[in-house]
């Protein structure tokens, strides 16, 4: 009874401050922090999910979209609907998320030209596609300027098992380690290192690392591990200066899909 | 030579079926008799899902087939477990059709689809149907606009059409009845819209409601005192899942689901009964005898609407009548059916809720497992290790078949107000899946809940069991995988890749002599044979 009335007590005390937007944004920060920030980063900065401190955002441009995917999630593409929010709660979150986009979005530092030119002497070309070019072993980076921050996009290149694909293929499904590397052992003997494409609990399907497909049973396996926390992309850390990093990353980040 | 007596056995039921073609109430209670049929939701009433049936076997699974499919006309989750008697089978399609197919051919005789309001009012759970039941020449199924409909089962002529609740105040139906003598039992769905639960009974003959059973008291009633201030108005603790039957004590056992506003319990102090629950009621006045209740004052979403199995055992040198359930909180528990007496409660997935569970069958809660603002990660998920897909008792082997769900969920507390027909929920989660995740099929033994095999899975199923006197456990994947196992063992013995996720429950018949499995995956029926 008590707490009811204190529960009371605190939705009426909340209705009279509701019009502030101060308040609203502060609310949505909390809700933004506890559901949102572990892939969006803190303060929207980006992480494995899309950097959310820019002006426009790219699928939702208007606060009614951005409210349609803080309500749904976009499962197809990795954001899960975290959980049924009321509809003050969703006008908080859309609030704060837009105030991220009025702050300075400290855009990357490097050359996205000079960037280019490293994209094509590292050799990036021969596992990832850009608007069509490229070899498809990695991720398509077409549009990879939208769905990942630039930290991220700067772990990946120097440390990629931290900053694994996500969001980025359509099997197995959600929620399960992309571009997962595996070895298998075949009932003859030999030995085969690829990513995996799709699994069930019978059979596993594959491609090596020059990029060809393979379909096991796991009965006819003699071996199958699963390198969780590996990525077979090469680190460039070491390989690359820091002012070669900052152009690498500001020219990824440039890349929006077809313009 | 078991199986050709079991056969023989079968065409002489099947023969004398044919003279009388109606589905008596003493034919279900005899169920085992005629296994060529299948002719309640769980196969038999004390929920076993086992087929005596013995020509597809250990030795011959391998050459199982597929004989005929039926694709749906409907879009949607293919959730039933068809009924089947004297050469029909009856199934469901999303949200609330039923039809009748030609059990040899699969060709469709008549199918049934009530007009369904555009504007239906579906919280809780994706607008599915999970079976019939039939009741001598009677057709019974539940709708998403909350009625309960009676098919003549030659025609699909609509007997009767009766409202069980009012639909724009969130009550709609997703369960399959359960037909007994003079009584339609049926659950309710409809506590994340805040509607206050009960268990409704019918007249088959006419539709008129017998009684109906709160499954939140109100005020004067035993347990009103679990609920603080005027939350059992809102209570929740549906009955959305079809429960079992004792013909000889004349008990109803249904599960119960969550209270209402799911992952805030502030608004609701007490324990909240009888949510997340076991009840035991007799189908005459719908009294409830007994009550167990597992999760007191849930905030996990925790339903306890899961298949109650009833099977007999010796225990402790005692022999006794027992009721069996694995709890979506991720324990399993023995209860004795008579009285309603806690047995046992052994963990069988992994859970980080409780330190155990006490002596009179209450769980020691651990701290810090409360849904928060910032998320606190708990398993089982909000799924649970278990849900609506069924498990399956073997009286050959003794062992209980659990579909088990590892998973966790970080866990967000919200607030909520009730307003009618809106989402009464206060939070949510965040499900730990993908790698992270995973599942098993378990063979349990059924007295004492311990391990006896697992054949694990690569995601969580939703896909129930089947047991058979062929020595056989089917199963399915999300994956799109449909599997027969050794049920002594658990070793994968056959599986064929059926184009779409498995979220159904597998049954077994017969006809013409010859046994058939049948389970529903992606948006088709598929019907094997050897």
């Amino acid at each position: 009874m008590t707490l009811l009335l204190l529960v009371s007590i605190l939705f009426a005390t909340a209705a009279q401050n509701a019009p502030g937007a101060a308040n609203d944004i502060r609310e949505g920060k909390k809700l933004f922090d506890g559901m949102c920030a572990r892939c969006h980063g803190v303060d929207g900065t980006g992480d494995e999910g899309p950097s959310l401190n820019r002006p426009t955002l790219t699928r939702a441009p208007d606060d009614e979209s951005l409210r349609t995917v803080i309500r749904d999630g976009i499962p197809d593409r990795g954001m899960p609907r975290v959980r049924r929010l009321t509809d003050t709660e969703l006008e908080q979150v859309v609030a704060y998320v837009r105030s991220l986009g009025r702050r300075s979005t400290g855009t990357a530092s490097g050359d996205a030209q000079r960037g280019r030119e490293i994209y094509t002497r590292l050799g990036c070309a021969s596992c990832h596609i850009v608007s069509g070019q490229g070899s498809s072993f990695g991720p398509d980076l077409t549009e990879i300027g939208l769905q990942r921050g630039g930290a991220y996009l700067r772990q990946s290149v120097v440390g990629p098992a931290e900053a694994l694909p996500r969001g980025l293929s359509l099997v197995p499904g959600r929620g399960f380690v992309e571009f997962l590397p595996v070895r298998v052992v075949t009932g003859d003997g030999r030995e085969v290192r690829g990513v995996r494409i799709n699994e069930d609990p019978f059979t596993i399907q594959l491609r090596d690392t020059t990029n060809q497909f393979h379909s096991y049973r796991k009965s006819d396996l003699k071996q199958l591990d699963k390198e969780f926390g590996k990525s077979l992309m090469p680190s460039f850390r070491g390989r690359i200066t820091d002012a070669e990093l900052n152009d690498l990353v500001a020219y990824l980040s440039g890349l929006r899909g077809a313009l | 030579m078991k199986a050709r007596a079991f056969l023989a056995a079968a065409s002489i039921a099947l023969a004398a079926i044919h003279a009388s073609a109606q589905v008596s109430y003493q034919r279900i209670v005899k169920a085992e008799s005629e296994p060529s049929n299948w002719l309640t939701y769980s196969g038999n009433y004390q929920s076993h899902r086992f087929s005596p049936l013995t020509e597809i076997n250990r030795q011959n699974v391998g050459q199982l087939k597929p004989a005929w499919v039926y694709q749906v006309r409907r879009t949607g989750i293919v959730e039933t477990s068809p009924i089947v008697a004297d050469g029909v089978m009856y199934l469901t399609e999303p949200p609330s059709t039923v039809t009748a197919l030609d059990v040899r051919t699969g060709r469709p005789l008549w199918t049934y689809t009530p007009a369904i309001p555009t504007d239906v009012i579906v919280i809780g759970s994706p607008p599915v149907n999970r079976g019939v039941a039939i009741l001598d020449d009677t057709i019974f199924f539940g709708t998403v606009h909350g009625h309960l409909i009676a098919l003549d089962a030659k025609s699909g002529a609509v007997r009767w059409d009766t409202i069980v609740d009012d639909n724009k105040l969130g009550h709609y139906l997703t369960n399959a009845p359960l037909a007994l003598a003079d009584r339609i039992i049926v659950g309710v769905s409809g506590a994340e819209a805040g509607i206050r639960g009960f268990l409704d009974a019918y007249d088959p003959k006419t539709g008129k409601r017998v009684w109906r059973t709160y499954t939140v008291p109100g005020p004067g009633e035993p347990g009103f005192e679990t609920w603080g201030g005027d939350s059992w108005k809102n209570g929740g603790g549906s009955s959305w899942l079809t429960g079992s039957y004792d013909p000889a004590l004349n008990l109803v056992y249904w599960g119960t689901g969550n209270p209402g506003p799911d992952w805030n319990g502030d608004v609701r102090p007490g324990d909240n009964l009888y949510t997340c629950s076991l009840l035991a009621l007799s189908p005459v006045d719908g009294k409830i005898k007994w009550h167990f209740q597992f999760t007191p004052h849930d905030v996990h979403d925790w339903d306890s609407n899961e298949i109650p199995i009833l099977f007999d055992a010796t225990v402790n040198g005692r022999a006794r009548r027992l009721v069996a359930m694995a709890n979506r909180n991720a324990f399993y528990y023995v209860l004795d059916r008579e009285t309603g007496e806690f047995l046992t409660a052994t963990p069988y997935a992994k859970q980080t809720w409780a330190d155990g569970i006490d002596a009179k069958g209450r769980p020691r809660l651990r701290a810090g497992t409360d849904p928060s603002l910032e998320g606190t990660l708990v398993f089982p998920n909000i799924q649970g290790a278990s849900n609506w897909p069924s498990p399956s008792y073997s009286p050959l082997t003794r062992l209980f078949y659990q579909p088990a769900r590892e998973m966790g969920t970080y866990f967000y507390k919200g607030e909520s107000k009730y307003k009618a027909g809106e989402p009464f929920v206060a939070g949510g989660g965040r499900a730990v899946n993908g790698d992270d995740a995973w599942g098993a099929v378990r063979a349990i033994e059924a007295t004492t809940g311990k391990l006896k095999w697992e054949f694990k899975l690569l995601s969580p199923p939703w896909t129930g069991l089947l047991s058979t006197a062929g020595g056989l456990v089917f199963g399915g994947t999300e994956e799109g995988n449909f599997f027969a196992l050794d049920a002594e063992t658990g070793k994968p013995l056959w599986d064929l890749q059926l184009g779409g996720a498995v979220k159904a429950n597998p049954i077994s018949f017969g006809v013409d002599g010859k046994q058939y499995i049948a389970i529903a995956a992606g948006y088709a029926i598929f019907v094997f044979g050897l």
